[in-house]
């Protein structure tokens, strides 16, 4: 449905995408997940048809021609602009003009969006969420094949939250294949069917998200707040350790699940005389799995 | 996650939104959204009645009034389109445009005409006030007010071409003086055309010099050059050139940023 072979977006300062190779099926959600700069949204607009590759290529539905694919597009990007002034009746109804959509599809996605008793009024009255979840409305018209989101969860309350992923479950349920750009990694865990994590512009890993829990299989997160700064060296010393990276306040070390093993954390904190001001231990996710692959946080 | 609230009432029935909604294209959604700011459109329309009241009510110089009507115009034009299309840009609006089944060309000219009219209703108040001041020749306000008109297409052309070169709305201001003001002087708004020479030839393809000349002529005055008919027919010229220009202008406008 989506194929980018040696995409390559990079800007001035460096950042940017690429060179990347990428696919989409149908069915599939796919959760482009990195740290801030590491290219998710260069990635996402390119893939979007927003942004034009320097060097590459993609593929949408076999077409390379962006201004032919784009009614088959859903996107959202991550500003919430519209027609302020005017309605979410009159911004969705825009939109499913132009998009070629039915208008009476768009009744049933303000009610689903909870925006039904608003639809009247400006979208100047609107609060931030509420723009979100009109973007996403006007997203989700014409139930597009290919669907690509910047941060859908942001500004979004719970129930919004539930909403889009159970949308975006559903759309690919029916054959829509769905990208998705994103650090909220309880929401991919939830929702995603793949991941694919990015850091400085380039994939570092691309897997199934049962793969990829599966391979943190015994290992903990274990999250340390300590006065002072943390012998990080010392900890990663200690076996089974697999991963150590400073967090404000703190350090997450990620390892093997073994009798002793915060004894001996400890100890080295205590060796070190270090006071410890706090301490959790949980099951680990897809932070920690990209914490193992890189050394990073996806917060840095 | 399918469990969760929201999911079962995507089927359910609701009354057709767009029966009562009007907005089927993009012209239409700018220009509602323009008419929808009221304040502002009360300021837009009002403004120049500052301006050309004490204009035509005090007999003012007609080179001088036609100068600072003819800057009206030009800065009605540019400014509006220059600084609203680099705001919707800073919002984010162009970004959404850009990835919808609509060609760049169309996206440009339909964002262009929208303000573009609202400007025309602007420009018709100023003729309104001196078609009742001046009482002049019938002909004359006619071909003076397509001129301007036109005029207002060229200017938006212009602010449209800023907008393609920066995303700031205070830079685009400061782009538009700069393109504004020389082609203001070589129309001979300030010193009047020269008869020959390379100024008479650039003031020929400039609408500003077509339009001082027309609004000198609805003030009885006596400009250098300048017939109804000529009004008309580089009116039209200028009019046309404008929207394609505005067309041409898509790509750049949209690309930017991308």
């Amino acid at each position: 449905m989506l194929r980018a072979e040696q995409l390559l977006r990079r800007f001035r300062n460096g950042r940017g995408v690429g060179p990347v190779d990428l696919e989409l099926r149908e069915g599939e959600i796919l959760a482009l997940v990195g740290p801030n700069g590491s290219g998710k949204t260069t990635l996402l607009r390119c893939l979007a048809t927003r942004s034009r590759p320097q060097q590459g290529s993609i593929r949408w539905f076999g077409d390379s021609a962006p201004a032919r694919v784009r009614s088959r597009l859903g996107v959202v990007f991550d500003a919430t602009a519209h027609a302020d002034e005017l309605s979410a009746k009159a911004n969705l109804g825009f939109f499913a003009s132009v998009k070629g959509v039915p208008s009476n599809d768009a009744g049933p996605l303000l009610v689903a969006a909870e925006l039904a008793e608003v639809a009247d009024e400006p979208v100047t009255s609107y609060s931030y969420g509420m723009r979100r979840r009109l973007l996403l409305a006007e997203a989700l018209l014409g139930n597009p094949e290919l669907m690509l989101l910047d941060e859908p969860t942001v500004g979004l309350d719970v129930s919004g939250q539930r909403w889009i992923g159970a949308v975006l479950e559903e759309r690919a349920h029916n054959g829509a294949a769905v990208c998705i750009s994103t650090n909220d990694t309880e929401f991919v865990e939830a929702v995603a069917t793949r991941v694919c994590f990015l850091m400085d512009g380039k994939v570092v890993r691309d897997a199934p998200l049962p793969d990829l829990l599966s391979s943190l299989g015994g290992t903990r997160e274990i999250r340390l707040s300590c006065r002072g700064a943390l012998p990080i060296q010392a900890m990663e010393a200690v076996s089974g350790v697999e991963g150590v990276a400073p967090i404000e306040g703190g350090v997450v070390v990620l390892a093997r699940q073994r009798d002793g093993l915060l004894a001996e954390l400890l100890s080295t904190l205590g060796g070190l005389d270090r006071s410890l001001v706090d301490l959790s231990v949980r099951e680990p996710g897809l932070a920690d799995c990209f914490l193992k692959l890189t050394g990073r946080t996806l917060h840095e | 996650m399918s469990d969760q609230p929201g999911v079962g009432t995507l089927g359910q029935s609701m009354p057709a939104v767009s029966a009562s909604c009007p907005t089927r294209s993009l012209w239409q959604l700018e220009l509602l959204a323009t008419l929808s700011r009221r304040r502002a459109l009360l300021i837009k329309m009002g403004f120049p009645l500052l301006l050309v009241i004490p204009l035509a009510a005090t007999g003012a110089p007609q080179f001088f009034a036609g100068m600072l009507l003819t800057i009206l115009i030009a800065m009605v034009g540019t400014v509006g389109t220059g600084v609203s299309v680099t705001r919707s840009r800073g919002a984010g609006w162009l970004d959404r445009l850009a990835v919808l089944p609509l060609p760049a060309w169309r996206i440009s000219l339909e964002i262009f005409i929208a303000g573009w009219l609202v400007d025309c209703v602007q420009a018709t108040v100023i003729f309104a006030v001196l078609e009742v001041a001046q009482r002049p020749d019938p002909i004359v306000i006619l071909s003076t007010w397509l001129l301007a008109l036109a005029t207002l297409a060229f200017s938006g052309a212009i602010g449209l071409g800023v907008a393609t070169l920066t995303d700031n709305a205070g830079e685009a201001m400061l782009f538009l003086a700069v393109i504004l003001a020389p082609l203001l002087f070589l129309s001979g708004l300030f010193t009047g055309v020269p008869g020959e020479g390379v100024r008479y030839w650039v003031a020929q393809v400039l609408p500003f010099s077509y339009l001082t000349d027309g609004f000198q002529l609805v003030l009885h005055g006596n400009p250098p050059s300048g017939t109804p008919a000529a009004f008309l027919i580089a009116g039209s010229v200028f009019l046309i050139v404008s929207l394609a220009a505005c067309a041409a202008l898509g790509r750049p406008l949209m690309t930017r940023g991308a």
